[in-house]
């Protein structure tokens, strides 16, 4: 079930948020109706998938609690390792076997293993408690709150990336204490922002950019296409995943739950490491605290730094799909980010708008290699850029283009919007449903599109 | 900048409202919640009463001219209005036979039901809805495109506009699910504008509309370049010819024609059904002597063998012809001229009474009555 879809906006939600209202005094009961709810959600993809969900979890927390019981620590790599089974077996194991096929011209068997939706964002969240149990940084909590913890439908399929101290204590706060009426408005207003960025924009800009990839495969895109493919995409990318961010933000604020941001305005960096900041902060954070800190972060010197970057960005890249395209993805940034350091190092900071350009257009020599599907795709889709076939033909679609990056850049935050810009006037609350009745109405015509984050 | 005009505004409403933050907000979130809720049931029900494509019960008893082209929501309130007995189904090739003008050669009440990029499967969708709401057509024309010889016609069923089953039968219940959106919303608004007069109907209510530009804008010059395009006037003939083996014939399968026999095979004796493929111009055609060229054949002999068996007229007029080589009769390579259109309805008519035409060799009959048998 997709946050934009009708029967969601209409039926499923309405009648969740009935039905947890109606034991809010109760704390367990409100905690089961999310955990029935979510349950429900994650099954509407497809319910086998849903007994793997529900055993990682429970695999995790037992395995948590007999190492807790022992005071030993192997029961908790043992259940690292079990994780990161599951996630190759589904997401990696037909990867890598065609990569060994490539370099060894050995005919190997494919797995074709459907991949289950959201495993990487609840992988790691289970990884995350375990490595912090390993640090003796995360208590052992009662089954319930864990498994909702996880199962959570807002955060469950794409993030943000929630660590167990953030969202479990929430679990027992009183939805009706201070702010309730504040959170609820602000959750309706961000839940219908990020709802007109993903129905109006980021799939009008899927279907020019779609389009232009896969014209590629037949015919080299001319400079103005390959420019609009490019910022086409880089604008869709973060509009539809902003925008997933921004409902489930929205959603958790109307069950009194708060979500941590995920999305700082990135299109406003001035270099690569303030990217990184503002892009998908919650993965970044995962990436320092559990891959780049672990493998020698910048305090073991710089050779050990420039292998950490380097290894913690490839994962990183690797993270967001099975492809080799993704792992130079990841590699180009870390590239980037040592480069960014080292200049940093020399203390000549570049005027911001000089800063602004370089950091936008590596930026988006990344995407291009990131939604390319092959390396000879994004090889003459960036030859086509660089006005190495000519400087043919214009931007397309520049009015949507330009409302896009407009809104890419000058609309605040979800957390900027929530602490800083809402206020309760009528006429917010009046154009905001006017704009969620648009937003239904046109999702009626031909269904909704899955988020792009989805497959991640 | 704006953060503290927005700040002094909020405090003087407070001031006045003289209520604390945590009630602004519940008042605004009620407010927000009961314009969306009440928001979305008034449109929705505006949509069931007002009842675009006629098939609410309860809407109101309003007529309901076709105010959209789009011809796949459209032509299921054209059955449903149980005003025709007769139909023509195909692509945009059949679109331009008038009703009015078979209605006269045949003396029946005729629908054109034929769609822009129809495929096969769509068409017996919509034939298939004719017979089950009003029954065996007295005529049934089947304009034939390639789209009845696709190899792939069992995988490509419909077309990216896509095609709404639950218009046709499919499963009644769930059109309460479809009618939510921009468009229907859109086709109810034109409704009421065309009841207040000031939104004009977009086609004849049995289904025809001329979506060729006006006759008096034709311009032969453009014609010949969209029918040859770049490659420029001329049928260069493939040789040595293909020839398809036996083997190969027999290996030849057209998913479709199951369809069609399968359609031709519920139609009682009474009813007169002529397949026609339609006239498209020789540089629409495949060249002669290519492999498609040898498919077609077998795929037209096939059809012929169907209309054979299911007591249907069958007549070809998707052949090199006086018609189909004079560039003037067409916009482009598949489409002919209003003209043309009047000529084809009558060449049916008369094909259909078992007749070859009657001057120049426009059609071939492949299937058909016996001319003396004048009992139609």
């Amino acid at each position: 079930m997709l946050f934009q879809s009708q029967g969601f906006i209409l039926v499923f939600l309405p009648s969740l948020l009935l039905a947890f209202y109606a034991v809010v005094g109760w704390p367990a009961g409100r905690q089961w109706v999310l955990i029935a709810g979510s349950m429900f959600f994650y099954a509407w993809w497809d319910v086998r998938f849903l007994p793997l969900l529900l055993g990682q979890i429970s695999a995790t927390w037992i395995l948590a609690l007999i190492g807790a019981r022992l005071g030993s620590r192997l029961p908790l790599v043992v259940g690292i390792v079990l994780n990161l089974a599951s996630l190759i077996t589904f997401k990696y194991l037909d990867f890598l076997l065609g990569s060994i096929e490539a370099a060894t011209s050995i005919t190997l068997p494919r797995a074709g293993f459907v991949l289950p939706v959201g495993i990487s964002f609840f992988s790691f969240q289970l990884i995350s408690y375990l490595v912090d149990r390993l640090r003796r940084d995360a208590p052992i909590y009662p089954f319930r709150p864990f498994l909702l913890f996880v199962l959570l439908f807002p955060h469950l399929i794409a993030g943000p990336i929630v660590r167990h101290h953030e969202l479990i204590p929430q679990f027992e706060l009183d939805p009706r204490r201070a702010g309730g009426a504040y959170r609820f408005g602000v959750g309706f207003v961000l839940f219908t922002i990020g709802l007109a960025k993903k129905v109006l924009l980021a799939d009008a800009l899927a279907e020019i950019v779609d389009n232009l990839f896969m014209r590629e495969q037949i015919q080299a895109l001319n400079f103005g296409e390959a420019w609009t493919a490019a910022l086409g995409f880089a604008l869709q990318l973060f509009l539809d995943f902003s925008a997933y961010t921004e409902m489930a933000i929205g959603i958790a604020l109307m069950f009194g739950l708060l979500l941590p941001e995920n999305f700082r305005r990135p299109y406003l960096a001035t270099d690569l490491r303030d990217f990184w900041r503002r892009w998908h902060i919650t993965l970044s954070n995962f990436i320092r605290d559990y891959l780049y800190i672990p493998f020698g972060g910048s305090r073991k010197g710089p050779a050990r730094t420039v292998v950490a970057v380097l290894a913690s960005m490839g994962l990183c890249g690797l993270w967001h799909g099975a492809g080799w395209t993704y792992a130079v993805w990841g590699l180009w940034h870390g590239g980037g980010l040592l480069a960014c350091r080292a200049w940093q190092r020399v203390g000549r900071p570049l005027p911001g708008g000089l800063g602004w350009l370089l950091t936008m257009g590596f930026v988006l020599v990344g995407w291009v290699v990131f939604r390319s599907p092959d390396f000879t795709t994004a090889a003459s889709i960036l030859g086509s850029l660089s006005g190495y076939r000519g400087m043919r033909g214009t931007i397309g679609s520049p009015k949507l283009i330009a409302a896009a990056a407009a809104i890419a850049t000058l609309l605040p935050s979800a957390y900027e919007m929530k602490d800083q810009w809402l206020r309760p006037q009528p006429v917010v609350a009046i154009a905001t449903a006017l704009l969620a009745i648009y937003c239904v109405l046109v999702v009626g015509v031909g269904g909704p599109k899955p988020f792009i984050y989805f497959q991640f | 900048m704006i953060e503290p005009f927005y700040e002094a505004a909020n405090r003087w409403v407070r001031s006045i409202r003289k209520e604390p933050i945590e009630t602004t907000w519940a008042r605004f979130s009620c407010l927000g919640l009961t314009t969306f809720g009440g928001g979305v049931a008034m449109v929705y029900l505006f949509v069931l009463l007002v009842d675009p494509f006629d098939i609410i019960p309860f809407s109101l008893p309003i007529e309901r001219p076709i105010v959209s082209i789009s011809q796949r929501y459209m032509y299921p309130m054209v059955i449903r209005s149980r005003r025709y007995d007769s139909f023509v189904i195909g692509t945009s090739t059949a679109r331009l036979l008038d009703p009015e003008r078979l209605d006269h050669l045949f003396g029946t009440r005729f629908a054109n039901l034929a769609m822009d990029s129809m495929t096969a499967w769509e068409q017996q969708k919509v034939a298939q809805y004719f017979l089950s709401v009003i029954g065996p057509p007295k005529v049934l024309i089947v304009g034939l495109d390639l789209v009845w010889c696709q190899r792939d016609a069992d995988r490509a069923r419909v077309t990216f506009r896509g095609f709404p089953g639950w218009l046709y039968g499919d499963d009644s219940w769930s059109a309460y699910l479809h009618l939510l959106n921009t468009d229907t919303v859109e086709i109810a608004v034109r409704l009421v504008g065309y009841r207040l007069g000031v939104y004009p109907s977009r086609m004849r209510d049995d289904g025809y509309a001329v979506f060729t530009p006006p006759e008096d804008q034709y311009d032969l010059a453009r014609a010949r370049s969209r029918i040859w395009g770049i490659r420029g006037p001329g049928i260069r003939p493939v040789v040595p010819a293909v020839e398809l083996s036996a083997e190969q014939r027999a290996a030849l399968t057209f998913p479709a024609l199951a369809w069609l026999e399968g359609l031709l095979e519920q139609l009682p004796a009474t009813t007169r059904t002529i397949l026609a493929f339609m006239p498209v111009h020789v540089a629409g055609q495949p060249r002669p002597g290519s492999e498609e060229a040898a498919f077609e054949q077998v795929c037209k002999a096939e059809i012929a063998e169907i209309g054979r068996r299911r007591g249907a007229v069958v007549a070809d007029w998707r052949i090199p012809s006086p018609t189909t080589r004079d560039d003037a009769n067409y916009w482009d390579s598949v489409h002919y001229r209003l003209p043309v259109a009047d000529h084809l309805a009558d060449q049916i008519a008369r094909a259909a009474r078992g007749y070859g035409p009657d001057a120049e060799p426009t059609y071939r009959l492949l299937a058909g009555p016996d001319p003396s048998d004048r009992t139609h």
